[in-house]
């Protein structure tokens, strides 16, 4: 696909909104508009008083308008990360 | 409305019916919301296929002036209008419309 | 996999549906449509602040005004022989020699953008029923 987003059907991804939320999940499938299936997902809700809070959210359908980044997560490496002591400012959303 | 040919059969698959058969709501009270954060809320005397919309005793719900998804109390009457159907975002009946207490604290304790 | 699948496929289901305004909507799917347009039924309303709550019964939610649609797990399950029936459908389809919806033909007709007969047969009970001789295609 002219997307380049096949080679990661059924791998983990890392997917920024363009509210500025991140979303981790396998993708399961997406079509021409960026629409994503997304499985066993779940939200990582970053803060600067506190660690990477984990909400998980399950099977979900994003809509390709709100998609601005979809990376491939190395699940090894990500493993690795203590979480909990990841200080960040969220994102801020995208302004149209 | 249901309609019939010369023959006075049902015509078959002539159309991809809409997913929204707003004849339902002709002559009633109906809730919309717009792009942008307005809503109003009127009776409902004719639409297109586009979901332009025309509304009869129109009451707009207004907003916080600082937060234009926000509504307060006010409201004000518009009357007889046309919503631009592309800019609809929501339709929904106000029969049984209600608002109520948060219903998921119980489901969660 | 493709997504409007997984959607066809969560109807009768409940679903959480977060729009771009950020008000979220939990209720029953009723039915969709090929721009993601949605009918929800036995509906909460939930505002963005996630202080105000409505009950409404049932409601038509534009697609373009979707962010995310939260599913049951289960339907992702449910959808896979409907992708076979549907790959299978396609070929048939080109093997006729209409491999193209009918897109843009049906102006004037009641629906928007009409798509042709072939579209709406596509995967169905009919179709597949009446040709099982289809053979398993290699790629």
């Amino acid at each position: 696909m002219a997307s380049g987003l096949e080679s990661y059907v059924n791998h983990t991804v890392s997917i920024i909104t363009s509210d500025g939320r991140n979303f981790i999940g396998t993708l399961k499938g997406f079509d021409q508009t960026i629409n994503i299936i997304l499985d066993e997902s779940h939200e990582r809700v970053y803060s600067t008083t506190q660690g990477v809070e984990q909400v998980v959210l399950g099977l979900h359908i994003i809509r390709g308008d709100n998609v601005a980044i979809v990376g491939e997560l190395d699940d090894e490496m990500d493993a690795r990360l203590d979480l909990s002591a990841i200080r960040a400012d969220p994102l801020s959303s995208i302004v149209h | 409305m249901s309609q019939q040919n010369a023959h006075g059969e049902p015509k078959e698959r002539k159309k991809k019916e809409s997913i929204l058969d707003l004849s339902k709501y002709l002559e009633k009270n109906i809730r919309v919301k717009f792009a942008g954060g307005r809503e109003a809320a009127g009776i409902l005397k004719g639409y297109d296929p586009l979901l332009n919309l025309v509304l009869d005793n129109t009451t707009e719900y207004l907003r916080d002036p600082d937060d234009p998804y926000k509504l307060n109390q006010d409201t004000r009457m518009l009357g007889l209008v046309v919503c631009r159907g592309t800019s609809v975002v929501l339709i929904c009946p106000v029969d049984g419309m209600e608002s109520i207490q948060n219903p998921f604290i119980q489901q969660e304790g | 996999m493709l997504p409007l699948s997984l959607l066809r496929t969560a109807q009768n289901h409940p679903m959480l549906v977060e729009l771009k305004n950020g008000e979220t909507y939990n209720g029953h799917l009723v039915s969709c449509d090929s721009w993601m347009n949605i009918n929800l039924r036995e509906v909460i309303c939930t505002s963005r602040d996630g202080d105000k709550f409505w009950r409404m019964p049932e409601c038509y939610i534009r697609g373009s005004t979707i962010k995310y649609l939260r599913i049951p797990d289960e339907v992702i399950d449910m959808v896979k022989e409907d992708v076979q029936l549907k790959s299978r459908g396609r070929g048939e389809m080109k093997g006729r020699g209409q491999s193209q919806r009918g897109r843009g033909s049906g102006r004037g007709t009641f629906g928007r953008g009409g798509r042709g007969p072939a579209a709406l047969g596509r995967g169905g009970s009919n179709q597949g029923g009446n040709k099982p001789q289809n053979k398993a295609r290699t790629k």
